[in-house]
């Protein structure tokens, strides 16, 4: 038997792990190929058009893909897919954007049928200005991200040869001072840069922030940063001082409470979506500086409103950073098409067996209801019905006796409804951070937990992202936003950063049994279990005589 | 043609098959089978048989092009004409300004005694080479006339043309054209010929031309020939019409003879002689050997693809249409369960259907159902189904590439109805291979040249259709993707084991096939995100298992299983216990079990079959245990069927009435409850019908018509009152036909008469049998009369009508 790879008709390719070609093959197809999941024997890609046509953007034509197919495929590959790929990629650069002396941004074309197609679709027409000659119109330069976003939707991406600003220019070095940038964040940085824009992809835990700072030394340029809110934010900031040669004063934070402009800004994404009398008045932070790099993260929560303007910057450097390019809404393809393509990847395990995120043992635990919960819950109106199985009282004593079980250790007890954590918090006796927590409050009590004088953290949804508790070992999952795989994924990352003692980590799922919570742990899974997670099922009746 | 032994040349095509020995006979017939059908009685009677218009059409039909411009180039020469001619009609007299390349002319002198001896042995030709005869049907089939412009482009001879001229018209273009003048009008248009084919002579005439007529005879030397000219022409072409060059058709058009156009295309009847036939250029040069791995896969897809849409079927398809075939929506439901486009999907379902392996199931409510030879083919081996595909693809006369399209009538074509039948499909199918397998093993080939050369071998069927393609090339086209779909080619270059299918046979096919396909694998690799990889194809025990054990989500070369707790509850529906799953994973896997994996099964497995269904008619309810042992244990209570499901509870199969009965006959006192449990008081019974609407009233007399009844209704009262009350204009004097009754003339006078009114606009009165035989006359403005069939405005139906002549008793004219 030769060949690690089994290509689908249905595009999917089946890369097996464990074959001798397997790295070769991997590298082979990774130009082209998005990898769909990663379990622990048989890895799937899958070719879309968007995977293609980035390919391409990056120099690949079709007979390499074509040849990397032919070279590793197990079995013959369909014909009909290989002239799929043959057209698809045929259909990138028959038109292109580019700067002209005369009339500044033009798309032109180098096939006159597809540009007399598209200039005929109504979505394009808005867009375009005059014809310049048979082969080229004009685009107004603001345009340009829409231009492109409607062009890929249409199925003929246009080749950008537009080029970057360089912003305004501001030194940025990285102070690698006792620490350095890890291999694969250097590949990530180099990744981007080569590429212009793009998202890159890091589990929760493999230091994106220092991806972020890499890519600022390497654009020497004002940057502005957009993160989910103001605890990030400040973290950001945190990290930026100790990392590079910025200073505190460089560095301003725009956000409900302060509203500074600074060479560097992070900015969080709820200012920039406040709305007052149906404007946005806080988008202008866009326009207040030349800025010469924009950095998102936690891309894939990236509000519509942000989308919609970020069309506009098509001229400046975008970087996208997040652990899971999973979005609940399904707009994937906007983050690649107005962000840009993802630039670097890498599988969660990956990282993992380089040592750089802590290995993690993730165990469902069933709970069973009670006799009298199960009619209670059988008669629960249907909106209700999660809320009551995911905050059952068998849920809470399970949960301390996990909580028993690990103590000692910096445990987090990670929820969705607050009567639930003040509850448990009551029980466990241990704070609650939640929605009215001052930000002071909360960043005392993270600095506490930080120094080990406080083993136990309840916390809400508040706190899924961008919190820096680097000794969490222990996280207990009670309830959670229904089946949202990124905010499962988020959770997991609390726990992910290496220990100092090499310890393994613990990720609980406590689940009641036979209801509604347990499908939506189910689907909240998948992305883990993909990524080669696996989570071992355990009953809560073994957990609870074992303690 | 040594048999007579003589060398008195033949004067007729029967004396010239006479001399013909008997295995150039066997060839005529062979290439003309239509000629023994039936067999005839002698050499005059086949002449005469190949002398019929069909059997001469259908033998040009099926000429390639060099013999068919051969024939079209005779048509067009004197008859007879000998060879010298012939081949001057086909490479030119070179005297043209050396467009006519040479190699050209090579080609045509190497080919054409192999056309001409095509066209003889099929005995569209006879005679010597000095006196090649085209048979006259062929004759007049080829050559031009007005109604069908000639394929050479060539209008009618200075003598055809210039028949029925008056005398003195033709001594005015014998002057213009500066040649003596005679009276003999033979004579004259001799001398015309004479002139026209003179090169020199005629080329000083062309001299003294105007530019304009110059470019007059550009636009007509090509043909069609025939060009309109006002009756006060421009002077150029009143030129060219004073000097013969263009002759009067009829008061409005002119035609340009064909000596003039012979002399301007320097001697040749066609524009393009196409002595050899399109060579089918590559477009790829692939390797043998990953072509035939290519096939094979693409064989190994084409055998599960319909394994898969089979057992879709598997317990009855899709409801057969009343007028046959699948409906548009079950075609659609079909390519999207097997995940293909639906042209695609048409061609597995008629592919399945050529081969024997589905059919309807007759039934009452007819449906699509695998047949009892479906299931000896999945008995085979994959190389052996495979073969049973194809073979059943070569010869099948059904074309699915026709589904979707519509036929003469504008009628839906469905997969699996009727019309699909094209019976070219095999030949053209035989030919695409054939020249697939002429090219260099591994040689994928332009099918636009596949097409070209095809049209070349037949081109009288490839120029029929105007709209697009011709079918033979459609078929080709098809051919062409099917093949690939089939695992026929492989990128496009013709399979190893095609080739051995074509030549060696089924067995010898399959042997080469075999090594190509996957084995079957026994095992699968399972994953903690609770899906299965296979790596390839499985062993159809494993397959079935797993199929039934865990949904498939991807298919191709490897299979991609998820297993979901519905999946393991059909398994677990389907008999197997949980044991029976952990020992199956563990035997087919390579590696342990994951723990979610069991975890699922044994949680499915735990609530498996915990709430138990059944079916009941009546219960027995009683809160004494001892009564219903007591019950249970009487012999009696067999009949009503009871078992204890509870121990006060007894369910019963018996309705309650029987129930009831039963008990009361055993000495008990039952009382039947509601479905509340309240005690059922009898009482005297109620029947009742089924829920009625009550009668509609029924009103006094007819109901109101309503207006466009009404207005059909005056239409007809009147058109009937006009022919009834007309006034018959009586030409012939003859008896005066009561009112009333049907005009009677002779069929003679009826078709002169309609054709008068036709040509006037007249409307006349006749009397008509339709064919049920009934009686009846009307009033009829007739428009046209051809091919037996009077085409009218009928007043009294007030619409367009067409009426056959023989059922018109009689016509009058109706007098003003």
């Amino acid at each position: 038997m030769s060949g690690p790879l089994i290509v689908q008709s249905d595009k999917t390719l089946l890369l097996e792990v464990d074959h001798e070609q397997a790295d070769a093959c991997r590298r082979a197809i990774a130009p082209f190929a998005e990898l769909e999941r990663a379990p622990e024997h048989i890895h799937t890609y899958r070719l879309t058009p968007l995977g293609l046509w980035n390919a391409r953007a990056a120099g690949h034509d079709a007979e390499q893909v074509v040849d990397a197919l032919v070279t590793y495929s197990r079995y013959p590959v369909p014909h009909a897919l290989l002239v799929d790929i043959a057209e698809t990629m045929d259909r990138y650069g028959r038109l292109t954007l580019s700067k002209h002396p005369v009339h500044g941004l033009v798309l032109t074309t180098t096939d006159r049928p597809v540009l007399e197609e598209i200039l005929r679709s109504k979505k394009v027409q808005p867009l375009v200005g005059a014809r310049i000659d048979p082969d080229t119109v004009a685009v107004h330069p603001s345009e340009r991200g829409q231009v492109k976003q409607t062009l890929l939707k249409l199925g003929w991406p246009a080749e950008d040869l537009a080029g970057y600003v360089d912003g305004e220019a501001h030194p940025i070095e990285l102070d690698e001072d006792g620490w350095a940038l890890r291999p694969y964040q250097q590949q990530a940085v180099d990744g981007f840069w080569h590429g212009g824009s793009g998202v890159v992809v890091l589990p929760c835990g493999a230091g994106k922030t220092l991806v972020g700072a890499g890519a600022m030394a390497q654009a020497k340029a004002t940057t502005l940063i957009l993160v989910t809110n103001t605890v990030s934010a400040r973290q950001w900031k945190h990290e930026l001082v100790k990392r590079t040669s910025l200073t505190e004063e460089e560095i301003g934070e725009y956000s409900g409470t302060r509203k500074e402009i600074r060479p560097v800004t992070i900015a969080t994404y709820q200012v920039l979506t406040t709305r007052r009398k149906g404007v946005y008045p806080h988008l202008e932070l866009f326009d207040s500086r030349d800025w010469g790099l924009v950095i998102y993260d936690e891309v894939h929560l990236l509000p519509a409103p942000v989308f919609k303007f970020t069309a506009d910057l098509q001229a400046r450097r975008r970087l996208g950073l997040t652990a899971t390019l999973v979005r609940e809404d399904g707009r994937e393809s906007d983050v690649f098409s107005l962000i840009g393509p993802k630039r670097f990847d890498a599988p969660w395990k990956e990282i993992e067996a380089q040592g750089y995120i802590a290995p993690a043992d993730c165990v469902e635990v069933r709970v069973n209801l009670t006799d009298s919960e199960r009619l209670a819950y059988a008669t629960a109106e249907a909106e209700e019905k999660y809320r009551f199985c995911a905050t059952t009282a068998t849920k809470r004593k399970v949960t301390e006796a996990l909580v028993r079980k690990h103590k000692g250790e910096q445990t987090l007890v990670i929820g969705q409804y607050i009567d639930q954590l003040d509850e448990l918090g009551e029980h466990l006796d241990a704070p609650v951070i939640k929605g009215e927590t001052s930000n002071a409050q909360r960043e005392k009590l993270f600095e506490a937990f930080r120094q080990g004088e406080l083993n136990v953290l309840v916390v809400s949804k508040v706190a899924n992202f961008s919190i820096d508790l680097p000794e969490a070992t222990v996280a207990i999952q009670v309830s959670g936003t229904f089946g949202s795989r990124q905010e499962e994924a988020q959770r997991l990352g609390r726990v992910l950063r290496p220990k100092a003692d090499g310890h393994e980590a613990r990720f609980y799922s406590v689940v009641a049994r036979d209801t509604i919570d347990q499908d939506f742990a189910a689907h909240r899974q998948r992305f883990l279990a993909e990524q080669g997670y696996a989570y071992r099922i355990v009953d809560a009746d073994e957990l609870l005589s074992e303690s | 043609m040594g048999r007579m032994g003589t060398t008195t040349p033949p004067r007729t095509l029967a004396e010239a098959l006479r001399a013909r020995d008997d295995e150039s006979l066997a060839g005529l017939l062979r290439a003309r089978p239509d000629l023994l059908s039936p067999v005839p009685g002698d050499i005059t009677q086949l002449a005469t048989r190949a002398g019929t218009r069909a059997s001469v059409v259908r033998a040009l039909e099926h000429l390639d092009r060099f013999a068919l411009q051969t024939a079209e180039a005779l048509a067009v020469a004197p008859d007879p004409a000998p060879y010298g001619t012939l081949l001057g009609l086909l490479t030119g007299d070179g005297q043209d300004d050396g467009e006519q390349l040479e190699d050209a002319g090579a080609a045509i002198t190497e080919a054409l005694p192999g056309a001409l001896g095509t066209l003889r042995e099929q005995a569209l030709v006879w005679g010597d080479d000095d006196r090649l005869r085209l048979v006259r049907t062929a004759r007049e089939l080829l050559s031009p006339s007005p109604q069908h412009p000639s394929p050479t482009g060539l209008g009618p001879t200075v003598a055809e043309a210039t028949a029925g001229m008056s005398p003195g018209r033709l001594q005015e273009i014998l002057t213009a054209a500066g040649l003596p003048a005679t009276h003999d009008p033979v004579s004259a248009v001799t001398a015309l010929t004479a002139l026209f084919t003179d090169r020199t002579r005629m080329g000083e005439l062309l001299d003294t031309a105007p530019m304009e007529a110059l470019a007059v005879l550009d636009r007509l030397v090509w043909g069609p020939p025939y060009g309109e000219v006002t009756p006060n022409p421009t002077p150029p072409v009143k030129w060219l019409r004073d000097r013969g060059l263009l002759l009067p058709v009829s008061t409005r058009t002119v035609v340009l003879p064909r000596e003039a156009a012979l002399h301007l295309r320097a001697g040749r009847a066609h524009r393009v002689p196409e002595p050899r036939p399109p060579v089918v250029a590559a477009v790829a040069e692939r390797d043998p050997q990953a072509v035939d791995s290519a096939a094979a896969g693409q064989a190994f897809l084409a055998v599960s693809t319909v394994e898969e849409l089979l057992k879709l079927w598997n317990g009855g398809g899709p409801v057969v249409l009343r007028a046959g075939g699948l409906s548009v929506r079950e075609l659609r439901k079909t390519a999207t369960a097997l995940d293909v486009q639906e042209p695609v999907a048409a061609f597995w379902v008629e592919l399945a259907y050529a081969a024997g392996l589905l059919a309807s199931d007759g039934e009452a409510d007819e449906r699509y159902a695998p047949t009892p030879a479906y299931d000896e083919w999945l008995e085979r081996s994959a190389q052996e189904r495979w073969v049973a595909l194809a073979t059943a693809w070569l010869t099948a006369t059904r074309t699915s590439g026709l589904v979707g399209g519509q036929d003469a009538k504008g009628r839906a074509l469905s997969a699996l109805g009727p019309d699909l039948d094209r019976s070219a499909a095999p030949e053209v199918r035989h030919r695409v291979l054939a020249l697939l397998g002429a090219l260099p093993a591994g040689t994928a080939p332009d099918p636009e040249t596949v097409l070209a050369r095809l049209r070349w071998e037949r081109p009288l069927r490839g120029t029929a259709a105007g709209d697009g393609m011709d079918l033979r090339s459609r078929i080709a086209l098809w051919t062409l993707n099917e093949s690939e779909l089939l695992g026929i080619t492989g990128r496009g270059a013709l399979a190893s084991q095609t080739r051995a299918l074509l030549t060696g046979g089924p067995a010898e096919a399959a042997g080469l096939l075999a090594p190509l396909l996957p084995e079957p694998l026994d095992h699968v690799l399972l994953q903690a995100d609770l899906t299965a990889v296979a790596p390839g194809p499985l062993e159809r025990p494993l397959a079935e298992m797993l199929g039934a054990l865990a949904d498939i989500e991807s298919k191709g070369g490897a299979t991609v299983y998820r297993f979901t707790p519905g999946s393991v509850r059909r398994a677990l529906d389907a008999g197997q216990t949980a044991a029976d799953l952990h020992a199956f994973l563990a035997t087919h896997s390579r590696t342990p079990v994951p723990q979610p994996l069991s975890y699922l099964i044994d949680d499915v497995a735990r609530r498996h079959g915990h709430l138990r269904i059944g079916a009941a008619s009546s219960y027995v309810r009683c809160d004494d245990e001892a009564v219903l042992g007591e019950i249970l244990a009487d012999k009696r209570s067999a009949a009503l069927r009871l078992r204890r499901i509870a121990p006060t509870v007894l369910a019963a199969l018996a309705d309650p009435a029987s129930l009831l009965d039963g008990l009361r006959e055993m000495g008990y006192a039952p009382a039947a409850e509601s479905a509340d449990g309240d005690v059922l008081i009898t009482r005297a019974g109620a029947h009742r019908t089924p829920p009625r609407s009550a009668p509609a009233p029924v009103p006094e007399g007819p109901p109101v018509p309503d207006t466009t009844l009404l207005g059909a209704a005056v239409r007809a009262i009147r058109a009937g009152d006009n022919a009834a009350t007309v006034v018959k204009a009586q030409p012939d004097a003859g008896p005066a036909v009561p009112p009333g009754t049907l005009p009677r003339t002779t069929p003679a006078e009826t078709l002169v008469t309609v054709q008068a009114a036709a040509m006037t606009g007249s409307t006349v009165w006749i009397g008509y049998v339709n064919a049920e035989g009934a009686a009846s006359q009307r009033v009829i403005a007739p428009v046209r009369v051809e091919g037996g069939f009077v085409t009218a405005y009928d007043h009294t139906a007030d619409e367009v009508r067409t009426y056959p002549l023989h059922r018109i008793t009689g016509v009058a004219e109706l007098a003003e």
